[in-house]
């Protein structure tokens, strides 16, 4: 649960490097126009995290806003853990503030950690065996469908 | 009832048209993107001519908001792939399958089930960048789009947001004529590879709805345009040319009624000078290109109004809907504050990596596209209403290029395959591709017509024939006797026959009434069963009227 939350701090924190500040425009469904802007702005951060790795202060990152977390993440909290796991979140972020000294000027971005891409799949259909036991174990499956609240806008 | 006969009508791939947007110029035949000029749409405005004045004064009126507002128009389209598997599973990709029944643990969502990317989606994500004149990412990956909704199993959406699979493009496009014409050439921001979520259908009664997960996954590749659209025809057309070119490509059937091709236009206006964009909104739910420009321009005066009456900061950033039924467009519940989707970057997904050989060999394999093809049409000499007409329809241009490669003249193909028989497929509800006219026989049909052997008239017939029952020029030919009489000899057996058996008229032709000399003409054209060559035949005829005594 900690991960989720963590990788939720992550994407979401305004002040990430990793992900170009753009970002934050951009996860709205209606961002703006030229998105082109933020891909060239994404491979220049990587290149300037150097350039904040010599003051330490400014590399001091926001508290997580867990109470919002849980929100998004449709995790529900008590006080008690809301506190205990903003420690916990805390922590981690720290970790992530330490790495943003490592001088990374003459480094190419990585896209992705791993050696290389590929592991593609031919266009071939294969019929699953026991789709009968995944309908089973749907909870509301009436009539050939999922039956669910009704729900008329996204988030 | 009467906007049924004017909006787009899609049959096959070689398809009708009939539109609102008549209404800018309703004394044209209109021919849309997607079909052909037809007796329909005379017909629509025969039988609703009440439709047609409101609809000019409404043209009017947005006339006049576009001299003191400009529109700034980008569309989003998504295109649903045709592969025969999903995106990262080995289910089949159908339309129409019994719901809940193409499905696995991966599209499904359950716990430990990893997706694997089908090669096919790659290949024509390049193939449809690399149409759009894309910069193509040689590296891309794919993110995590997180947000909750039922038809989403896996609580997110595979999808790319920053490091998209093309992007930095354009397309150019003509303007149908009876819109002004005109080339225009439009952006395009970027290209993604992307999956599909479940579709949902909402009951009227009760507080629930249904799922069905078979669109689960299924790979769609989203087009992102520049805002470089300035009206609703631009739109609608931009539109247009996506579908065109999807099946051009074989990407994609492009059918907007089946889903496979969804466009979301999100449009401000700015008072004409301005140089900041104006509030953005946001239109879904299109179904059809004609509704796009409905939609787009009810937005424009809907918004110019605001403007007009000062209240310019109620224009809200928001989704609104189209009301097909109202005719405009109504807000959404409108949400508190912005989606957050925390992208983050899918660790089951290994980077797509391209090699510029691979991309090489892609390009080398594209077909000859719509642009291309309205380009060659027109330097060999066609108008562009011709022009448009058959670089509409892939299927329709490659007859059309086949018949000329037979050494079929240019012009009478496409008046041929333009009238007659366009009107046929309209008839029998057929594309071009499952006609029983050979374009061999197409060609020599043409031929033998230009040549002499057979009438224009004779010609026609011969077509009939060939379309309902197959068969070969030269077969009917020989089969029913066709061949032209050219002989003026045996012409001038059969006018002094016809002459002598009708001595009245010749009288009354000769006290004045000239025009019974289609009179005579039609009764030589009789004897000879229509095989009398008509200019012979009126040349002989003339001597004889003029000068028998």
């Amino acid at each position: 649960m900690a991960t989720r939350a963590l990788l939720a701090v992550i994407s979401a924190s305004p002040n990430r490097r990793f992900i170009s500040s753009s970002s934050i425009r951009i996860q709205s469904s209606l961002s703006s126009f030229s998105r082109l802007n933020f891909q060239r702005h994404s491979r220049k951060i990587h290149r300037t995290a150097g350039s904040y790795s010599s003051d330490k202060e400014s590399s001091v990152l926001p508290p997580p806003d867990v109470s919002r977390l849980a929100e998004t993440a449709r995790i529900s909290l008590t006080p008690g853990e809301i506190e205990e796991c903003e420690t916990k979140i805390r922590r981690v972020i720290d970790w992530f503030g330490q790495l943003q000294q490592v001088d990374v000027n003459s480094v190419e971005p990585a896209i992705r950690a791993d050696m290389d891409g590929g592991n593609l799949r031919d266009d071939s259909p294969e019929t699953f065996e026991n789709r009968d036991s995944i309908r089973a174990s749907i909870p509301s499956f009436e009539e050939a469908y999922l039956k669910v609240p009704k729900i008329l806008n996204k988030e | 009832m009467s906007t049924t006969l004017l909006r787009t009508i899609q049959l096959n791939q070689f398809s009708l048209l009939g539109t609102a947007l008549i209404r800018r110029r309703s004394n044209n035949v209109s021919v849309r993107c997607c079909g052909s000029q037809t007796a329909t749409t005379h017909e629509a405005k025969q039988t609703s001519p009440s439709r047609v004045a409101p609809k000019n004064h409404k043209s009017n009126k947005l006339d006049e908001i576009l001299r003191d507002y400009e529109a700034v128009i980008g569309i989003e389209t998504h295109v649903q792939l045709s592969t025969l598997t999903k995106a990262f599973c080995s289910c089949s990709n159908n339309y129409g399958s019994v719901p809940n029944t193409s499905i696995c643990p991966v599209c499904m969502g359950l716990p430990g089930a990893l997706p694997v990317l089908n090669s096919k989606v790659v290949e024509f994500g390049v193939r449809l960048g690399l149409a759009l004149n894309c910069e193509l990412s040689l590296k891309s990956k794919f993110d995590r789009k997180q947000y909750f909704y039922p038809d989403l199993p896996k609580g997110y959406q595979i999808s790319q947001f920053d490091i998209p699979i093309a992007s930095g493009g354009y397309v150019d496009l003509d303007i149908p004529l009876e819109f002004g014409g005109g080339h225009r050439r439009f952006g395009i921001t970027r290209v993604h590879m992307e999956e599909d979520a479940g579709k949902s259908l909402h009951s009227d009664t009760g507080d629930y709805s249904q799922v069905d997960l078979n669109r689960a996954g299924v790979p769609l590749l989203e087009i992102v345009s520049e805002p470089d659209m300035r009206s609703g025809v631009e739109a609608a057309e931009y539109a247009c040319e996506m579908q065109r070119i999807a099946r051009y490509l074989g990407v994609s059937n492009g059918n907007m009624q089946e889903g496979s091709l969804r466009c979301d236009v999100n449009i401000s206006i700015r008072p004409i000078g301005q140089a900041e964009f104006g509030t953005k909104v946001e239109i879904k739910n299109l179904n059809a290109f004609s509704a796009m420009s409905r939609a787009i321009d009810f937005e424009i005066s809907r918004q110019a109004l605001l403007y007009d009456q000062g209240k310019a900061d109620q224009i809200v950033t928001e989704t609104r809907l189209w009301d097909e039924g109202a005719q405009k467009t109504v807000t959404m519940r409108k949400k508190e504050g912005l989606a957050d989707y925390r992208y983050f970057p899918e660790p089951d997904l290994p980077e797509v990596i391209l090699t510029q050989e691979y991309v090489d060999s892609i390009r080398a394999s594209l077909p000859e596209l719509p642009e291309a093809k309205r380009r060659r049409y027109e330097a060999m000499g066609l108008g562009m209403q011709d022009v448009l007409f058959l670089a509409n329809d892939v299927s329709v241009a490659e007859y059309f290029d086949a018949v000329i490669g037979k050494g079929a003249e240019v012009k009478l193909a496409a008046n041929w395959i333009m009238g007659d028989i366009a009107a046929y497929l309209k008839n029998e509800k057929l594309s071009i591709n499952d006609m029983k006219l050979t374009t061999q026989e197409l060609a020599e049909l043409i031929a033998a017509i230009k040549d002499g052997t057979i009438s224009g008239k004779i010609g026609k017939e011969i077509l009939f024939e060939l379309l309902a029952k197959g068969g070969t020029v030269k077969g009917m030919i020989k089969e029913k006797d066709l061949v032209q009489i050219t002989d003026p000899a045996e012409i001038e057996k059969m006018v002094i026959k016809v002459v002598s058996e009708n001595q009245k008229q010749l009288e009354q032709y000769r006290s004045g009434k000239t025009k019974l000399q289609g009179y005579f003409a039609g009764q030589v054209m009789k004897m000879s069963k229509g095989k009398a060559n008509p200019g012979l035949l009126n040349k002989i005829l003339l001597e004889k009227l003029n000068a028998k005594d």
